[in-house]
């Protein structure tokens, strides 16, 4: 198989980031607010004898943060797709379709990936990553974090087929998978219930495994809530079996003619 | 040795739930044709387009296109098909030679190939000055004709244009045909068009008309014409009936609607107002002129008027 049509869509990708100038901007600003602000002001609750150690425990989140918006972005855009007509340039050209989401996954990992990068560099600026950082794992662990949200944020966008319906999904994927991710917080000081959610969701193996590769044992708050090895297993696995779902969706969808976008315009 | 056809439908029909878009289409478009599926909106035409480009299955029956058939082997038919849809497929973000370089990508040409293809395309709608534009700057006709270029970078063999001047003002039309003309002289590619915009497809080698799902006739346009009649005349007044049944007995059954009646002309010596005598003062106007198209279809579509012509 040649490779030709998925760089195609991930230049286009890469190329529609660039060009959003204001998206782009408000993906670095988004974390920095949280990161800055909610860290300074839940910092002064939690721990106000060291000032920064609040900040330092939200590193990870943040940049998992980061990357779960940049790749539900990428999601966004195979729905902008659909409605606006460009879905059908991609299923008339000649590769199986499942390459279709396998393109946007694939772009929607290395874009969160390049926008992490991004922030990690302020990060680094600021004086907020320490020594214990370790950035093999920090490698994996992005790359794990990236094709999870991606995947995840691709399973939600093959079931839909309006931007509309799109933003109203997505109020009900990000802030839960965020808030409920042990972001913010430790996963085991939760209540049960929320610990429960906390524990299913896969976003929290993302941020784990991401307080493992910059806080090392040095717990600022409190350190990582799983192993290295259970965070990446849920993360890798998650994703192969959301893009195979994916797939298997969009290949049916597109087999019944898309359903809504083609047969409402026809 | 036979020629494999570059479109052949057999027995296909298309069922959305218990709604029937297409019912029984037989088709078979010679390799190089310019060929016209006629109707009008909501017709099937869409649905034919899109089954025979792969982006749905039928519900029964089969299809080849430029030799494979369409569900078992929708890769090697989409390699072989350029598409222009209704709406234009394009991304107002990106720049016309962004645009260019994306569609030729998707279908795996090198850059230097889509560099050079997109030069002479470009050249030919002369749009060169526009490079660097974004699309979502462009107006309606220079985007639709991006479109067109879009569809013929990877030189597709055969060539589906889905309305493709619907919502274009007559310059920007004529330009498009005059570019697809020289396409098919210089490069013998099939053209399967679909419109409701009967006149742009008197040029076709062969016509089918459509009409709720059903073809309902076809054929050369200018026989299918000329076997129409002579002449058409058209009348309008408020109170046809009588007018009506004066003219039938001599020129046939007519074609009525509100206010106005169309009847065809075979007779060489007819005269309206011998026909008629005084009546002819009743008459808010008259009209006499060639027949179309058009008037070939509205006649194919009613039965009792297609039996006029058959016989």
């Amino acid at each position: 198989m040649n490779l030709f049509p998925v760089f195609a869509v991930v230049e286009r990708d890469l190329l529609r980031m660039l060009r959003h100038r204001g998206r782009l901007l408000s993906s670095f600003v988004r974390p920095m607010i949280w990161f800055l602000v909610i860290g300074a002001g839940i910092g002064a609750l939690v721990a106000p004898t060291v000032p920064g150690s609040y900040q330092r425990f939200l590193v990870p989140g943040v940049l998992g943060m980061t990357m779960l918006f940049a790749a539900m972005l990428i999601a966004l855009s195979v729905v902008y797709d659909k409605e606006f007509g460009v879905m059908r340039l991609l299923v008339t050209a000649p590769l199986p379709h499942y390459w279709i989401v396998l393109a946007k996954i694939l772009s929607g990992t290395l874009l969160a990936m390049l926008q992490a990068a991004v922030i990690l560099l302020l990060f680094a600026l600021l004086g907020y990553l320490g020594p214990d950082l370790s950035p093999a794992l920090l490698l994996l662990g992005c790359l794990g974090t990236a094709l999870a949200c991606a995947s995840l944020g691709m399973t939600v966008a093959v079931w839909t087929s309006t931007l509309d319906n799109f933003a109203v999904v997505m109020n009900f994927v990000i802030f839960p998978v965020f808030f409920l991710s042990g972001a913010l917080y430790p996963v085991q000081s939760l209540p049960p219930v929320l610990k429960l959610f906390a524990t299913l969701n896969p976003f929290t193996y993302g941020v784990d495994v991401l307080k493992h590769a910059c806080l090392g044992s040095e717990a600022v708050i409190a350190g990582a809530d799983f192993s290295v090895a259970l965070d990446l297993s849920v993360l890798f696995g998650f994703s192969a079996l959301a893009t195979f779902i994916a797939c298997v969706r969009f290949s049916h969808e597109t087999r019944l003619g898309l359903q809504g976008f083609l047969r409402g315009r026809s | 040795m036979s020629v494999e056809a570059a479109v052949r439908a057999t027995g296909v029909c298309k069922h959305y739930g218990a709604t029937e878009a297409l019912r029984d289409l037989n088709l078979e478009v010679p390799a190089g044709a310019f060929f016209g599926l006629l109707g009008p909106n909501g017709s099937g035409k869409s649905t034919a387009i899109h089954l025979l480009t792969t982006l749905i299955a039928p519900t029964s029956g089969s299809a080849r296109v430029a030799g494979h058939d369409v569900v078992r082997d929708g890769l090697a038919v989409r390699r072989e098909i350029g598409l222009v849809f209704q709406e234009p497929a394009l991304d107002a973000a990106l720049t016309v030679q962004e645009t260019l370089e994306f569609a030729g990508r998707l279908r795996s040409l090198s850059r230097a190939t889509i560099a050079q293809r997109s030069e002479q395309l470009l050249a030919l709608f002369q749009m060169q000055d526009k490079r660097g534009q974004r699309v979502g700057t462009l107006s309606g006709g220079t985007r639709r004709a991006l479109d067109i270029c879009r569809s013929l970078l990877h030189r597709p063999r055969i060539l589906f244009l889905d309305e493709p001047t619907i919502g274009l003002d007559v310059p920007n039309r004529r330009r498009i045909w005059t570019h697809i003309h020289k396409l098919r002289r210089d490069e013998g590619t099939t053209v399967f068009l679909t419109t409701h915009y009967l006149e742009e497809a008197e040029d076709c080698d062969d016509v089918a008309f459509l009409a709720n799902g059903r073809l309902i006739g076809g054929g050369r346009p200018s026989e299918l014409i000329e076997r129409l009649g002579r002449r058409m005349l058209e009348i309008e007044g408020e109170n046809l009936g009588s007018v009506v049944s004066m003219l039938e007995p001599r020129l046939g059954p007519c074609l009525r609607e509100e206010g106005r009646a169309l009847f065809r002309i075979e007779d060489s010596d007819f005269d309206l107002k011998n026909a008629l005598g005084p009546s002819v003062e009743t008459l808010q106007s008259v009209r006499q002129r060639r027949p179309n198209l058009n008037d070939v279809f509205l006649w194919v579509n009613h039965p009792e008027l297609a039996e006029a012509i058959a016989a």
